[in-house]
């Protein structure tokens, strides 16, 4: 069987992507293509989007030198804070696109996964500023091992349900809000966290987040006298940070594009998340994509110490960049981001979360990694602050 | 068997009751005695499911199915040679498989029909491929014999329903209610719908999501359905049984070969 007869029909990146679901849901995909399509680029969609990410949201978020720590890596790093976003990652960018489109399109009730807490956070937010009802379904282990982003939805009016079923991760969650969304199309949006599921909701978040990338690169220019970075990195869970930053430099050629995964305990053993540098293509969630899987086509487990980046799947347009070659995916294991959120930390005074810091690690070791030469001027997309994970930090790492 | 086995038996009786078994729940050996008292008690169809890792069009009944048969160790391979043991046992009967995508991807559509049919299946439906990315799948159904059967919903619109019916050559599966299987909704919708695609279609209907008394069978009937399956229900059936009874599988057998004859009484 060769890959062409995969090529999926919807919404597809080349071989990757389209719409696997149960004709159940085609009319909300349906539906939502139409809203992304018609709605998104109008003129008065894009003025309240962009007035709401300035007055709530907190954007444009800066660009941030980091001297001490990029004398360790032996590199020029420049950090895009989303950590300084409302809420405390590049989610709510997503999540305020997605909310506004969602009320236009008539629909009183949000529903999301969560893995890290963060999307969920951003969620409950604009349910409450936005004035919807809305449930937040995340694995039961993530809620507990981020605690205080579940308290932070809670306190914001969301219902959280916890999800025990399968790893009771954030694959779990999603399997939830999908089979939530299966009956509640009617009034309900499915307000998805990443660049993951079916057509349209990978290219709808990567247009949502895309400014990410679209300011990162005026800032760069206007800080460096108009040049570009020689290379640019984010971690990938399901892949929208990094998404949103690449956006902006697909099209530059010199600047070399890292994506960042969790190699868990190792991506020699069972225990990682390196579903584009071990994974193989299949279907999962809505799209073709690379996914961690057995011979059978069972969905294995996934392995971080960052819950956001704890799942077997990817977006499909990262799989497409990856087989292009466009983009280098390589992996850092628990161990180094947990030392990579304790340097930025000592030596910067900002605090990562865990999944940030696997993109913090990856420039802590890219030189002696052969990554980058030394002296390489690289922008990271500080996707999101550490406070969630202080709690895990002091009782298991510190 | 193939798609002429389930024509036939479209010609032999105007209406069938299907029970549907996860294939291995809860292990391999009473999954094909289960089978075995399904068609002892009635059923002239069996829908049969392969154990996923993630079912997400299933609710909470069929969900713990294909984990009682995952603990049980059933791989892909064993459930489909758990599906030749109950084809040998039942060769007549129709077998519908529904399995999910990636089952289906992960050898290749072309081989995995071929291992299917080797094993007696007579259509498959995957729920999670949709219309506009079944080409592949219906060209590796149409090589191999095997039947191809669809999905459709109170959401999908008339000419949508029209395509879909055009394209399949088994039948269409109707999910009566907008959500996951096994819920609960209100009946009268469900009956109605069937009665207004019935209408707009060539294809036997296959209705299925939600029924769970042998009056919602005998309803399916009367509303022009041809197919009544009955799954989340017998699920739960078994589940107690399991959990109660474990260790005498011939009580687990006699108790859903009974519920089985109460929901296929409405068909003979
Ligand atoms: C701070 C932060 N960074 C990264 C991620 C990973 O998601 P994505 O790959 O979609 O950016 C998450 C997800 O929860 C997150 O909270």
């Amino acid at each position: 069987m060769t890959q062409i007869d995969n090529a999926p029909q919807c919404g597809g990146f080349g071989d990757y992507g389209g719409r696997f679901v149960s004709e159940l849901l085609m009319p909300a995909l349906t539906e939502l293509a139409d809203a992304h399509r018609e709605i998104l680029f109008s003129e008065p969609f894009l003025a309240e989007f962009q007035a709401e990410l300035a007055e709530w949201a907190g954007r444009p978020t800066p660009l941030t030198r980091v001297p001490h720590f990029s004398t360790e890596a032996r590199l020029d790093v420049v950090l895009k804070r989303e950590d300084l976003l409302h809420g405390g990652a590049h989610k709510t960018n997503n999540v305020v696109g997605q909310a506004l489109l969602a009320r236009r399109m008539g629909k009183t009730r949000l529903i999301a996964e969560t893995g890290a807490g963060q999307h969920g956070v951003a969620t409950a937010m604009a349910g409450a500023r936005y004035g919807f009802e809305t449930v937040i379904y995340m694995g039961a282990r993530d809620a507990e091992r981020q605690a205080v982003n579940v308290q932070r939805m809670e306190l914001c009016g969301a219902r959280v349900e916890r999800v025990e079923s399968g790893s009771a991760t954030l694959k779990d969650a999603i399997n939830e809000a999908l089979r939530d969304w299966a009956e509640s199309l009617g009034d309900t949006h499915y307000l998805l966290g990443t660049v993951c599921g079916p057509d349209p909701f990978p290219s709808l978040v990567r247009d949502l987040q895309a400014v990410i990338g679209c300011e990162s690169r005026a800032q760069f220019a206007e800080m460096y006298g108009g040049r570009l970075p020689d290379a640019i990195a984010a971690c990938v869970g399901g892949g929208s940070n990094a998404i949103g930053l690449f956006t902006g430099f697909l099209d530059q050629e010199s600047v070399k594009i890292f994506g960042v995964e969790p190699a868990g305990g190792g991506t020699h053993t069972n225990r990682h998340g390196a579903t584009l540098g071990k994974g193989t293509p299949g279907l999962l969630h809505g799209a073709r994509t690379y996914v961690l899987q057995d011979d059978d086509g069972q969905i294995k487990h996934s392995h971080s110490v960052a819950a956001g980046l704890d799942y077997p799947g990817v977006g499909p347009q990262h799989a497409s960049l990856r087989d292009s070659g466009r983009v280098q995916y390589v992996a850092v294991d628990d161990t180094a981001s947990i030392e990579a959120f304790r340097s930025l930390s000592r030596t910067e005074g900002i605090v990562p979360a865990f999944e940030t810091a696997h993109a913090i690690a990856f420039a802590a070791q890219a030189v002696e990694r052969g990554w980058l030469p030394e002296g390489a001027s690289l922008l990271i997309n500080m996707s999101g602050r550490g406070d969630k994970d202080l709690d895990m930090y002091f009782r298991d790492h510190a | 068997m193939t798609l002429a086995s389930l024509h036939s038996a479209f010609a032999a009786r105007p209406h069938h009751f299907a029970a549907f078994l996860v294939l291995g729940d809860p292990t391999p050996d009473l999954s094909v005695e289960l089978a075995r008292a399904a068609v002892q008690n009635g059923a002239t169809m069996l829908e049969l499911g392969m154990p996923y890792s993630d079912p997400c069009a299933d609710g909470p009944a069929i969900q713990a199915a294909c984990d009682r048969s995952r603990a049980a160790g059933v791989s892909t391979p064993q459930a489909i040679d758990v599906l030749a043991r109950i084809s040998a046992a039942l060769p007549d009967v129709p077998k519908n498989l529904l399995v999910y995508g990636n089952l289906v991807h992960a050898p290749g559509y072309r081989a995995f029909c071929e291992r299917v049919v080797g094993a007696g299946a007579s259509s498959l439906l995957v729920p999670d491929i949709p219309l506009e990315e079944s080409g592949p799948l219906r060209a590796a159904c149409r090589e191999t014999g095997l039947g191809e059967v669809q999905l459709v919903g109170p959401g999908t619109d008339p000419e949508r329903l029209r395509e879909i019916d055009s394209a399949v050559d088994a039948f269409l599966y109707l999910a009566g209610l907008q959500g996951v299987t096994g819920a609960v909704q209100d009946d009268d919708a469900k009956f109605a719908l069937l009665e207004r695609v019935r209408d707009q279609v060539e294809r036997p209907i296959c209705l299925g999501f939600g029924l769970s008394t042998p009056e919602h069978v005998r309803r399916t009937f009367a509303a022009g359905g041809r197919i009544a399956v009955v799954g989340s229900q017998l699920a739960r059936v078994i589940d107690a049984a399991w959990q109660g009874g474990a260790g005498d599988p011939a009580k687990i057998v006699d108790v859903f070969g009974e519920a089985c004859r109460m929901l296929s009484a409405p068909a003979t």
